[in-house]
This record gives structure tokens, sequence and C-alpha cells, in this order.
């Protein structure tokens, strides 16, 4: 079975990370983003993923080579030239999607994080048996998106409605479907809109249904979203396999510390944080509803909260990091500093507090 | 002594990627060195004055950038200007002396009496060829070009007392906090041979100290100490400092523009310095106004492959890089237009750097809340009128691929790549 991956873009909403790496690449939860997607394809039954990528395709296919051997599903890329929209991939990897057999296709949006009920939605398509099957899931404001909507009881959907002025419905498009091959058919290979064009057309001829998702659903394309994302992604780890998370007396709450990482005495780490590989975190600090990446170092006494913390990143003693503050790759912040909501490009040196919220290129 | 065996080497010191980010956000996208003032690489600059040199036998690029950044750039250089350009790295910085210490065998294997040495990041006339014959005239060790500047300038920088008959440097303080002298240190230098023994002589002093104090391995470590290590030497505070006043240093004034590029608001006033100067040096480079293009006003630049309509008005001090598009009834002020940039129907850009392939939409507006007038003396940005375009947000910087939808307004902001602008912004950096 095959997937296609929509990574598009330049991550810049998620900037300064993505100035070190391309956004599928970035750590989610101690492993890149788009590795929670991949798994969870391969445990659908997927054995050919394709992403479809507009930028710096070479870092991403050394990350991939990896990947594929680890994993064992077969990853390739399908490189836009020009942007395609939200269809225009599908049609331009046509030759890798539609293989004769006629089996549907995943299609995934890179940005999103949730439980991925990939298996029930299989058996949902099969048993409506029409052309194509989109995951909605239920969201407080509906008017930020586009509106699906559908027929509560039978999931038929009825239409689509961008930015509602009044109330329509509350699911809006979660950016997982299932296609029948033949939806590729109704792709022209140009700047193409899922939304706006292609699933208004199959929903008109009474051929689209959709799954309403269980569970959690973010879209972590901006730092504010990837710290709740991982909060209900911490959630859902202890509800599914609580064995992957730590414990320990310096844990509190949902937290998920990388077996490479080094923990001091004294620490208290949780609720809702992650620490990555080969992390140093040192006696006595205090980290709450944040990220630690790979190889970054918090000196002693230090105090971390609602933050990310990048890769190879050094803080201080006493240092405290709190209210969004985003350290890009390689940031050295000194002893007894303080960071209100500093967003700071990578390779740079702190040297003075940031006592409100701004950019330190 | 005969004019032949009178051999001049260049070394250009253009430092590193880590060395400073104070030339972000135009830094990510291009080595500082290779970004283009007056449509030449920075870096060029000095290399086309010390070109003028008589017996030039090489150029030396010395830096800690990754070598390919420069290979390219130098190996068409070489062959355009018929002297070799090298780009030599260091494999970890060393200070200003260090680098050239860590090379003295290659810069002097042609066995030069006289050694340039140029920061790249220095903008000015560089008058070399007068530099050099009164450098040989006081057969010093070394000759360092010096300007006068206001008190308050110049305690940014290095500053000289020198005699005012012989020109001998009697003392020098660098950044001091108070008044020393309204004599600053340009950043290029003239040297003899010797001035590789005056680097040794530190080195090996250091390294005696250091055994002698037998450093504890906790002072060792200690960044502070930094100064003490014996690989990392500076020029101006290391080496020419302790021989000011012993007849071996002199001082050369310039009463021609100098400024330091730090900043990238500082990058467009030097732009506007370097296309003044093609007047006298390189007239031809300066656009005129003609049938088949915009209308020019005061100096500017128009790399050979952009295409201008007609009814745009470009200039004064407008430097526009290849491929670029400028759409009817556009208005340039002040700003430097890069590679494949397309500005469509009456936008208008003032005090800006517009980013490679960037594009402006019709009606856009690019500038800073008060139009600088370039036309001053003082060095660094104090002078009459405007904002300060030394600031953060002293000047609008698009990076490469940022586009600006139909009249959109864009004011003293920094936009990163490939951001698209569909509302206007005011004092923003946006990532």
């Amino acid at each position: 079975m095959k997937a296609l991956i929509l990574v598009g873009g330049f991550g810049t909403r998620l900037r300064p990370l993505t100035l070190s790496l391309p956004k599928p690449l970035v750590d989610f939860a101690n492993k890149p983003m788009i590795l929670h997607q991949i798994e969870a394809l391969k445990e659908a039954g997927v054995d050919e993923v394709v992403l479809a990528i507009n930028y710096q395709p070479e870092v991403m296919m050394r990350f991939l080579k990896d990947f594929e051997a680890k994993l064992g599903i077969k990853i390739t890329c399908s490189q836009e030239r020009e942007p395609m929209g939200t269809a225009g991939p599908l049609a331009l990897a046509r030759d890798k999607l539609v293989d004769g057999s006629g089996e549907p296709f995943f299609v995934l949006n890179s940005d999103v994080i949730s439980e991925y009920p990939l298996k029930q939605m299989i058996a949902f398509h099969k048993s409506h048996g029409k052309e194509a099957t989109i995951m909605v899931t239920k969201v407080e404001e509906p008017s930020k998106y586009g509106v699906v909507v559908m027929d509560d009881a039978t999931g038929a959907v009825q239409r689509f409605v961008e930015k509602p002025q009044i109330f329509v419905g509350n699911k809006i498009n979660a950016g997982i479907y299932l296609l029948s091959p033949q939806t590729v058919d109704r792709i022209e290979l140009r700047p193409t809109s899922m939304e706006k064009e292609i699933f208004p057309a199959i929903a008109a001829e009474k051929q689209l249904f959709a799954m309403v998702l269980p569970g959690f659903w973010m879209d972590i394309g901006q730092p504010k979203d990837y710290i709740t994302g991982l909060r209900l992604y911490l959630e859902s780890i202890r509800r599914k396999s609580p064995e992957k998370l730590s414990i320990g007396a310096h844990v509190v709450g949902n937290v998920m510390i990388d077996p490479s990482a080094r923990i001091g005495s004294g620490c208290l780490i949780g609720p809702d944080v992650a620490v990555g590989p080969d992390c140093v975190i040192e006696e006595g600090v205090r980290l709450s509803r944040c990220t630690v990446m790979r190889g970054a170092q918090i000196r002693k006494h230090s105090c971390v909260s609602g933050s990310i913390i990048g890769w190879h990143s050094k803080l201080g003693q006493w240092t405290r990091i709190e209210n969004m503050t985003v350290l890009g790759e390689d940031v050295q912040v000194k002893d007894e500093l303080y960071s209100n909501g500093g967003v700071v490009l990578p390779h740079k040196e702190i040297k003075t507090s940031i006592l409100k919220p701004e950019i330190v290129m | 002594m005969s004019e032949e065996s009178e051999k001049v080497v260049a070394v250009i010191l253009v430092g590193g990627p880590t060395k400073g980010t104070r030339f972000r956000p135009l830094s990510l996208n291009v080595a500082k060195p290779l970004f283009p003032l007056a449509g030449q690489p920075m870096v060029q600059h000095p290399i086309l004055a010390c070109k003028k040199i008589e017996n030039l036998a090489h150029i030396y690029l010395i830096g800690f950038y990754e070598d390919r950044e420069f290979a390219l750039y130098t190996s068409a250089l070489s062959n355009e200007l018929k002297v070799p350009v090298r780009y030599l790295k260091e494999d970890k910085p060393h200070g200003s002396a260090g680098g050239l210490y860590q090379f003295r065998d290659l810069i002097l294997e042609e066995d030069p009496t006289d050694i340039i040495v140029l920061n790249c990041d220095v903008c000015c006339s560089f008058p070399l060829t007068d530099m050099l014959a009164f450098h040989r005239k006081c057969g010093g060790m070394g000759t360092i070009l010096v300007k006068k500047v206001s008190p308050e300038v110049a305690s940014e920088f290095g500053e000289l007392v020198a005699d005012s008959d012989s020109g001998e440097l009697l003392h020098y303080a660098e950044k001091p906090e108070t008044f020393v002298s309204d004599l600053i240190n340009c950043g290029v230098y003239i040297f003899s041979p010797e001035i590789f023994i005056a680097i040794q002589d530190v080195k090996s002093a250091r390294h005696d100290r250091a055994v002698l104090r037998r450093l504890t391995s906790f002072e060792a470590l200690q960044s502070a100490t930094k100064t003490l290590s014996a690989d990392f030497i500076r020029l101006d505070q290391d080496i020419l400092t302790p021989l000011a006043g012993k007849k071996k240093l002199y001082a050369y004034e310039t009463q021609d523009f100098w400024e330091q590029i730090k900043v990238p608001g500082i990058s467009l006033r030097c732009s506007a310095l370097y296309l003044g100067q093609y007047r006298t040096t390189s007239p031809h480079l300066l656009a005129k106004s003609d049938s088949k293009g915009a209308i020019v006003s005061g100096d500017v630049y128009i790399h050979p492959s952009a295409k201008t309509h007609p009814s745009a008005k470009i200039g004064p001090n407008v430097s526009i890089s290849a491929n670029a598009r400028i759409g009817p009834g556009v208005r340039l002020i002040g700003c430097i237009i890069l590679d494949d940039v397309e500005i469509e129907e009456n936008a208008v850009v003032m005090n800006a750097i517009i980013g490679w392939k960037s594009s402006l939409g019709r009606w856009a507006r690019v500038q800073v809340k008060d139009l600088f007038n370039y036309s001053c003396v003082e060095p660094t940005g104090r002078y009459q009128g405007g904002g300060d375009y030394t600031t953060k947000l002293g000047i609008t910087i698009l990076g490469e691929g940022v586009s600006v939808e139909d009249e959109v307004v864009v004011i003293n902001c920094i936009v990163l790549s490939h951001k698209t602008l569909n509302r206007s912004v005011h004092e923003e950096i946006i990532l």
C-alpha cells in the first residue's frame, strides 16, 4: 500500500528551528516530525511512502536513507519544481501512487500530529465503498479553518465552507485522506487545491465520506502549537504505551527523556517535557512544558518553562528561560540570565537578559 | 633600488561566519565579504585597489570561511585580473596577526619588499600607491592608514597619536574611554617583512610568560584569559600598540571617506560612497539615462543584464544586480536591488536592501520612516536628518525570495527569506 506525505514549504513559522533543518526533520518528542507519520503508516500496512517536497531535497534524502534502512519501508521523493498547491503533488507523483492494483492510498499533511488511527480509517473506507475518505477533527473555533459539513450518522460529506462567518459545523479537515486511485484523474498537473477544487467536486458526486478523528490533533507548524501538541501527544502516550514515559523521583506528569540523556541530582522535570538524545541536564534544574533538543546542555540550578531549546544549545547556571522562548541551534546563554520570550537565531551568544519577547539575530 | 626587485604582496583579512552575527540577516544567505556594494562584492573593492600597485605579485584572502565559499570567486578573479588571488583558510580563528603569521611562508615566498594588509570590511578609497611611497620613504616596519574624525566617533575605534612632522606613531589606544586622539586606525596597513619577527617575538614572550606563571589548569580554561593564549594574536592591541613610540611605525593620513561595514545599514551607505567614487575611478560603470532604460538620477549602477522600464526613475545611490526587472513607473532611491528581483508597476523602494529573487507587487512600498541623505561626511551613522541606519531596524531588508503583494507597505522591517507579505508591516522582524 502507498502513501504520500505533503511536505512542501520553507517552514518559516517554525523559525529559527527551520533555519537549521527542513521542517519535517525538526524533532518532536525526540524524533523527527516526519518519522511519527512514517511509523504510523508502516503500522497500517504501507510499504512505500512518497514525500512531496520542494525545498532542500538533498538534506531530506540523506535522512531518508537512514530511515529506510531502520524501518524497512521504501521512501522516495517527488520534487516540485514550482509550488503545486495541496493537490498538484498527487498528480506529480501519479506513477508512484497508482500501481494498477486498485488499492487506495493515504495522503498526509506533514505539519499534523495526531493518533493516526489509520487501520480504522481503512476499515471505514472499505465499509462505505465510495471514492474518498477524509479524517476530520472537532475544534472549538471552526471559523479559523475550512469546515466540513457532513451527515453525522453516515459520515457523508455535503460541502466544504472556508472560514464560515456563521456556525455551520465544528468539524475541520484534519489533513489525513484515504483516496482511491481514480481521484488522481481529477487532478490536473498545475497548482491545485484539495479543499477548494477537488474535494468539493467529489462531495458533489456524493463520493466523499468523513471519519471523526478519535484522540488529539494539532498543527505543530509554529512554536506555540508545538508546545501544546507535545502535551497532547504525551497524554496520548500515557494512555496507550505508558512504558515509553520516564519515571522516577525527579519526574512529575508526562515526561519523555531519551535514555542517552544525563540528568543530575535534585532536578524536577515535568509535566509535559521532552528531553532529547545526549542532553546534559545538571543538578537542580527545573524543566516544565518544554522541549530540550538533542545535545543541549543545561547547567546547574536553571529553570526552563514553556520554551523550546534547540539542538546543542548551552544554558549557563541559574538561567531562567520562559514564556515561549525559542532558541535555535547552538545558542549559548550566559550564567544567570533571563529570557522572557526571546526568539534567538542559531549560533548566537546571549550575553544580556531578554526582558520582553523579541527576536535576537 | 631597481623597480623589478620591489615585489608587493597583498593580504585581505576576511573573517569567518561565526565571528559576528551583526551582519545578519544578509550573512545568512551570503558570506559577508561577497555581499555586493555598488555592484561588486565587498572584498572586490580592496582587491581592485591593490591591483593598481606596481609589481603586485599575489593577493591572499585569509579567513575561516569554508574554502568552497571563495573557490569560484577567486579563480574567476585571478583569470580576469591576471594576478593570482588565493583564499587561505585558517584552521581556527587566530586573531588578525595570528592569521598572518600562520601563512607567513606563503606570503614571503616571492620575497616581497612590502606587504599590504587590509581588513575586508573597511570601505574607503584605499590610497595605496601614495601610502606605499610614504611607507618606503619612512623606511619603518609598518605604516598605518589613519583618518581624523570627531572625538565621539573616535572612541569606537583605535586611536593613534602621530608626530605631525615625521608621521611617526607615538601612541596607540584601542577604544579608549577617555580622549586620546581624533586620529583613528582605518584598518589598512603596509608592512615590511620584519613584521613577522615582531609577531614571533610576541608569541614567544607569551609562551614564556605562561610557562613562568605556571597557569593552573583552571586559569587556562577561563576564556577571559584568551589574550594569554599564544595562539590568538590581534594585530592592533598585541603587535602595534607595544611598538608605538619606538620609531618603527608610521601613520599616513587620508582625507577621503572611510567606513567600517559592521551592520547591513552601513552597507547601503558604503554602496553609495563607492558609487560616488566611480565618478572618478570607473565612470563607465555608472548608468546614464537613455531611451532604452529608466531615467537615472545621481550615481546609479545597473548590471547589463538587468531590465528597467523607461518610465521608472532610479537614483540617487542605487545599485541593481544581474537579471533584475524594474517595471513601469517604479521609483528607487538609496537602495540595493540584488539578483533576479522583480519590481512591478509603480512600486517604490527607499533605503532598503531587496534580496535575491524577491518580488514587489504593484504599488508596493518598501522604505524607512525618514529618508536618509547619504551625502553626509561623518562616518558611522551620525549625520543630519533621517533615522539612524546603523540600528537593527534602521533600514529595511528583504531576504531571499520575499514576496511583497500589491499595495503593501513595509517600513523599517527585516524580513527573512521566502516570506510573503500580504499586509503592511512597520518596525518588525519577520522570521
